[in-house]
């Protein structure tokens, strides 16, 4: 009898002291924070311009009237840009220049029309286009970058090798940054 | 205490929606320009200098006078306008002798003829010297028609219907003269 009333006694301990525990028990709370930066390519020197001046040669040879392709081949401008993702990739296309102020077929023997390839080089890669030929070229990994696009001209030529009309030319040269899409972690 | 988690998630966060999403494709332009003056330019003629030899009959009913001189054709080729509205403009001069004097009653020191350029326009550029027998105003000009595109042609110059003035014997002697053909734009409108 006198073990039982101890018994009792220790639960009504035990009891009374649980709240004194429950005290020290820590709990915690999370706020989980995400965020995501997408894939993104810009330009921050988005244009330019090459004022090729007069594109026939001078003087009264064989090939006087005829394009002079030292005025457009090995010209540069330098843009600038990035891409923050891996897979992003670069396209180049070149527009031929076409003579504004006579918009007629020209005769036989004249040209009205000259072609060229543009190349565009960021980040080690080169991406080319030809104008004979519309639209774009293939587009080249760039990955991420941030810096110069350097654009260059080369291989100009008329597409009869005639003699030019007189006039204005004009043409452009168009890159592409694509960020693409990077696959999902 | 009840254990709470509480989680933000922002969307662009979500697989397969964040990356979908990322077109943002940037494109950049170099212009590219240049002119290209107008230009003309004459073949060299060939043949050329021309010599039409003796001119006066030296025997027969018009011994001393002028003779029956065939005509003569010298070509331009590779002659081009690289624009629209160009004309021939055909300068020329009779042939007059040298020799400085002057010359008696019934004689006379020059021979007109006519120049004319062809294939460059719908018409010919045509001119007829008329100098007087002692050499007088010998030089005569004319422009052809327009023509209203950019071409590249062989020029023919042909010399023909050569005269003396009022067929006076011709004095002797060297004679000279000469043909200028000038190739260039309209004096007013052409491209």
């Amino acid at each position: 009898m006198k073990t039982s009333i101890l018994a009792v006694a220790a639960v009504i301990a035990a009891t009374a002291a649980f709240p004194a525990a429950a005290q020290t028990t820590s709990a915690t709370g999370t706020v989980t924070i995400n965020g995501s930066v997408a894939d993104r390519c810009q330009f921050t020197l988005p244009s330019d311009v090459i004022n090729a001046g007069e594109l026939s040669l001078q003087g009264s040879g064989a090939t006087a009237g005829k394009l002079d392709s030292s005025k457009l081949d090995g010209q540069t401008r330098t843009l600038q840009g990035w891409c923050n993702g891996t897979a992003a990739t670069m396209s180049v296309e070149a527009q031929r220049l076409v003579n504004t102020t006579f918009t007629t077929t020209p005769p036989a023997g004249f040209d009205r029309v000259v072609n060229y390839i543009a190349t565009a080089t960021a980040n080690s890669a080169n991406a080319t286009d030809t104008s004979v030929t519309d639209g774009a070229g293939s587009s080249v990994p760039v990955g991420m970058f941030t810096g110069d696009v350097k654009v260059t001209l080369s291989g100009s030529s008329s597409p009869t090798s005639g003699l030019l009309v007189a006039g204005d030319y004009s043409g452009q040269v168009l890159v592409t940054l694509t960020p693409s899409v990077t696959p999902a972690p | 205490m009840k254990r709470l988690a509480l989680t933000l998630l922002a969307a662009a966060a979500l697989p397969g929606i964040a990356h979908a999403q990322a077109t943002d494709t940037a494109t950049a332009d170099v212009g590219v320009s240049g002119t290209v003056a107008k230009l003309c330019t004459l073949g060299t003629p060939t043949p050329a200098p021309v010599d039409v030899g003796q001119m006066a009959n030296t025997s027969g009913a018009r011994v001393g006078k002028i003779t029956v001189i065939a005509p003569r054709t010298v070509t331009l080729p590779g002659s081009f306008c690289n624009f629209a509205g160009s004309a021939i403009t055909v300068t020329a001069t009779a042939l007059v002798s040298t020799d400085a004097s002057a010359v008696e009653p019934g004689f006379a020191k020059a021979v007109n003829y006519t120049a004319d350029v062809a294939n460059w326009a719908a018409g010919s550029a045509t001119v007829t010297t008329a100098a007087t027998a002692g050499g007088g105003s010998p030089t005569a000009s004319a422009t052809g028609p327009t023509q209203p595109a950019p071409k590249v042609a062989d020029l023919d110059v042909t010399l023909s219907n050569f005269t003396a003035p009022s067929d006076f014997l011709l004095t002797a002697g060297a004679y000279s003269g000469l043909v200028v053909v000038k190739l260039g734009p309209v004096a007013s409108g052409g491209d």
